[in-house]
């Protein structure tokens, strides 16, 4: 109690003397006296310029890697092919200026958007670029000359119908996305034209339909179905289609796939379809929504709404509806935000005339004319081989990468004190051993004993084992040099008096080398655990960029460099290893700068070096 | 002296055969059984009890029974193995590496020499620029140029050495096109001589650069450090009050006494270039030893992997040798008390 109370005095006068100064004046010789060795050393660090600086930056990093993690959750599965190698930039969903002021159409593409105004010119943005040599930006210049009525964006071309009934096919043509059916080309009267996944679709007002593109997707139309299509909606590997008599088919020959299970409930009455990667949708028109395909994304989950849905759109693996109240509803994947819509157009204070949704984004341009944009704006730092954020993966491996430095850091430092303790303080035969085995344990080649180490761990063990695992071989490969500092520091502080004090007042010896040697030695083992905070977490980083430390998909600083020294991603792709380059460099510069200040700040002696 | 060495030469002998050791277990403690390796091949041809028979047979051949410590003096070649002759690592048989389907030895060949080259030739370009610049910034200290080269080095010694690496490749090799940006030699083209040696240094010198650009910082802070500590020392200022010149009071008083620790630290350092080089070869696609490590992991190349572990091991145990005995050398005390 006695002890508690003065604790909490000495706090007061510490909070009243920060923030009134004290309570009277001192004159120097008084000052001098209640400066402590602790307290004069903590004073000598904050007034340590370059040491601060490096506490605020390490805070900040801490900070970024404590906190960021709950506003950017990983998902550790993701993986996205329409979202590889993305440079950094939040313009993803910014049409140009010229566009929206006359909004004909807008087609939402992968990384890109395109769109046509009521004057026939088209307009791209976001990231166009599909190869090295291949950029959608680059529009034909028969396309420009032509007055443009309908536009689509596809995983890797771009569809745009001219007014005489042309169609015109760029980017990636790799696949046969530009091998436009010669019977198509003729000038017919296109009423839907369609971009998808490496194939492309033409809907005439007669209900002919022409497909062509990458085969791989189920691009044919039975004979029987032709002449009686009203409207097309595409999915990954297959299409859908709306007939004139108010039913939804399948019209393709791939009739086993999961695309042509269509509900029985939408053999009649459909009003509207839609299809998102993998799963496509039809309205009746009581406003009963039937869903079918390979449900990935909760496309089926549909939130509540008051209403009857009347229109519907679908995205890669979301969906946004209409109602007829003119509110918006949207459901299914939110990795992007892409289903948040905006207050204003949920609760129908302002109503949508054109709605436009594609991939992860939404256009909606509003009755009086405003553009507004949801779901997929950009990445802050870009995007890695896998479409995965690398601003998402930085902040999380930060923690996993800071963890891991802490803990082998803090195992280091239990074994060091234990082993270096009783080490210095006992002598004889126990430092005999104790040394010996330290000495082993130094002479062994420390990254390639890791690198065996690591390797020895069997398959089976699952990713978080792993990595407390790497922190174990870190810890125990890493205590003799702290062990050797302890022990040379216990051994000249034993001789010291109050020691001597504490043995004549029969205290015993364990709490002697734990409560009265270690305490006076704390300032020194507290550089050095700094110090090598820093070295662990440089370990920990070269093991995993080796690919031995913590394995991918768990993100750490060290591992999302790896497979980054080939010049293709050093120049093309520079997002993909500068910013993980540029924070842990930064960071271990910080934490070696409180490191370097610390010393100075315990051993006066240094700061003169 | 002798006495001192020989003492610690035993020492090192004895912690040597205890890493070894602690690798062999290891190496074994990796799952998979030779002997049913060793009749893969067969096993389909064979009934069920012909198979256990041979498989016995072919554990004996291979001693797998014996214990751990009887396999492990095998191995090194210091007990006869089942047939009665030596044949371990002290006979030159590091065993035979799956992966290039050669013996060890003839595999580690040319990826010991590129190592050993590159770590020695970085070691004393290393200590050829931070001698002097340590010593200079020890001289004036706290000058514009000291302040300006401790904020480097500390930049130098913070940022991982594949940073350094990444950095200088995207400089040199992308931006400029001065070096290549990986490899050993140039492929396709068959080389002799002199244009053969051109070559390699040729592709030898990002690397090279890289390993002495990543240990310039702590180096030259550790001159530094040990040089202030020798110039604020008594007898220095007795030389100076003598009326010495500088030169001689900082070169021949000075210096000489900083050399202790910097001779001690230094040479502990060229181990961890040693290690360091893994990472670095592993950037370049420098077919060294670190390389080849990684690559033998990567592939299950176990004997391959013991035997470049062999070759760290020795490489640390060799340089702990010789710190202690230059240590020895420079200040008499030490011999006295151990």
């Amino acid at each position: 109690m006695e002890n508690k109370r003065v604790k909490g005095f000495s706090l007061r006068v510490w909070a009243r003397r920060l923030f009134f100064g004290p309570a009277k004046e001192l004159n120097f010789l008084e000052e001098e006296q209640v400066q402590s060795p602790m307290r004069s050393m903590i004073k000598r660090f904050l007034h340590n310029k370059v040491a601060m600086t490096g506490v605020t930056i390490f805070v900040a990093c801490l900070l970024l890697v404590i906190i960021g993690p709950i506003f950017l959750p990983l998902d550790l599965s993701f993986s996205d092919a329409t979202q590889q190698n993305v440079p950094p930039t939040m313009s993803l969903a910014s049409p140009p200026k010229a566009l929206l002021d006359d909004v004909k159409e807008i087609s939402a593409g992968t990384t890109y958007g395109i769109g046509c105004t009521n004057s026939g010119e088209v307009y791209t943005w976001g990231y166009t670029k599909i190869t090295s040599t291949i950029d959608l930006a680059n529009i034909p210049d028969e396309v420009k000359e032509d007055k443009i009525v309908q536009v689509s964006a596809g995983f890797d071309h771009c569809l745009a119908l001219g007014e005489s009934g042309k169609l015109y096919v760029w980017g990636n043509k790799r696949l046969g996305q530009g091998d436009i059916p010669n019977k198509a080309q003729k000038g017919l009267n296109f009423v839907q034209v369609e971009a998808g996944n490496q194939y492309s679709a033409a809907l005439t007002d007669e209900g002919y339909l022409y497909l062509w593109g990458n085969g791989s997707a189920d691009v044919k139309v039975k004979k029987e179905f032709q002449n009686h299509i009203k409207k097309v909606a595409l999915g990954d590997f297959g299409y859908v289609s709306l007939m004139d008599d108010g039913s939804v088919k399948y019209t393709g020959y791939n009739t086993s796939s999961a695309y042509a299970n269509i509900p029985e409930a939408l053999s009649g009455d459909v009003v509207d379809i839609a299809g998102t990667s993998g799963t496509f949708v039809g309205i009746k028109s009581d406003g009963s929504m039937y869903f079918w395909g390979n449900i990935s994304h909760n496309e089926n989950q549909v939130p509540e709404y008051e209403g009857k849905v009347i229109s519907i759109y679908g995205g890669r693996y979301h969906y946004t509806a209409l109602l007829d109240n003119g509110d918006m509803i949207s459901w299914g994947d939110d990795h992007f935000h892409q289903t948040q819509v905006p207050a204003k157009l949920a609760k129908g204070e302002k109503k949508a005339a054109q709605i436009f949704t594609g991939y992860y984004q939404n256009y909606v341009v509003t009755e009086d004319g405003d553009l507004l944009t949801w779901g997929l704006k950009g990445y802050l730092m870009g995007t890695d081989y896998l479409g995965r954020d690398i601003f998402t993966r930085l902040v999380n491996g930060g923690r996993v990468t800071m963890t891991v430095g802490a803990v082998s850091v803090i195992i280091t430092m239990i074994l060091g004190l234990l082993i270096g303790g009783f080490s210095g303080y006992f002598g004889g035969v126990l430092d005999m051993v104790l040394m010996r085995v330290a000495e082993v344990i130094s002479g062994i080649p420390f990254l390639p004993f890791a690198l065996i180490l690591s390797s020895i761990i069997p398959s089976s063990v699952s990713l978080t084992q792993r990595m407390y695992l790497i922190m174990v071989v870190l810890g125990l490969l890493s205590w003799p040099s702290l062990a050797r500092l302890v022990r040379a520091q216990v051994l000249a502080v034993r001789e010291q008096e109050y020691v001597m004090a504490a043995k004549a007042m029969g205290v015993k010896e364990i709490s002697i080398v734990f409560r009265h040697i270690i305490p006076n030695i704390l300032s020194v083992i507290l550089v050095n655990v700094t110090l090598s905070f820093a070295t662990c977490m440089l370990t920990e980083s070269s093991l995993s960029y080796l690919g031995f430390g913590i394995i991918p998909p768990t993100p750490t600083w060290g591992n999302m460099l790896t497979g980054c020294n080939n010049s293709v991603v050093i120049q093309q792709y520079w997002w993909r290893w500068v910013f993980p380059a540029a924070i842990f460099g930064i960071c271990t510069i910080a934490i070696n700068l409180i490191g370097d200040g610390l010393r100075d700040a315990v051993d006066p002696k240094a700061e003169e070096r | 002296m002798p006495k001192y060495v020989a003492k610690r030469v035993a020492y090192m002998v004895v912690v040597f055969f205890v890493i070894s050791f602690i690798m062999y277990f290891i190496y074994n403690l990796i799952p998979g059984d030779p002997a049913a390796i060793s009749l893969e091949s067969i096993r389909d041809e064979l009934t069920a009890d012909e198979y256990e028979q041979m498989y016995q047979q072919a554990r004996a051949r291979l001693g797998l029974d014996d214990p751990i410590f009887i396999r492990y003096l095998r191995w090194l070649g210091v007990y006869p193995s089942v047939n009665g002759d030596f044949n371990g690592v002290f006979q030159g048989n590091l065993g035979y590496s799956t992966m290039y389907k050669q013996n060890v030895v003839d595999v580690i060949a040319s990826p010991l020499q590129n190592t050993i080259f590159l770590n020695v030739f970085s070691t004393i370009l290393a200590l050829v620029i931070t001698i002097p610049l340590g010593i200079f910034c020890a001289v004036r200290k706290n000058s514009k140029f000291d302040q300006a080269i401790q904020v480097v080095t500390i930049v130098g010694y913070s940022i991982p050495i594949y940073i350094i690496g990444l950095v200088f490749i995207y400089l040199f090799a992308v931006k400029l096109q001065i070096f290549p940006v990986g490899g050993v030699k140039t492929s396709g083209v068959t080389l002799t001589g002199f244009a053969a040696l051109k070559d390699k240094l040729y592709y030898m010198c990002l690397p090279l650069i890289v390993t002495t650009f990543a240990n310039l910082g702590s180096m030259t802070r550790y001159v530094r450090a040990a040089m202030i500590d020798a110039l604020s020392m008594d007898y220095v200022r007795t030389a100076r009050a003598k009326g010495l010149t500088e030169k001689v009071v900082i070169y021949s008083h000075a210096w000489r006494n900083a050399l202790l620790p910097i001779v001690t630290v230094i040479i502990g350092w060229f181990l961890t270039i040693f290690s360091g080089s893994v990472v670095v070869e592993n950037t370049f696609s420098f077919l060294g030893m670190g390389a080849l490590n990684v690559t033998g992991l990567n592939q299950s190349d176990y004997e391959l992997v013991l035997a470049i572990q062999l070759f760290y091991t020795i490489i640390s145990l060799v340089g702990i040798l010789i710190t202690d005995i230059s240590y020895g050398l420079i200040d008499p005390r030490v011999r006295v008390d151990k």
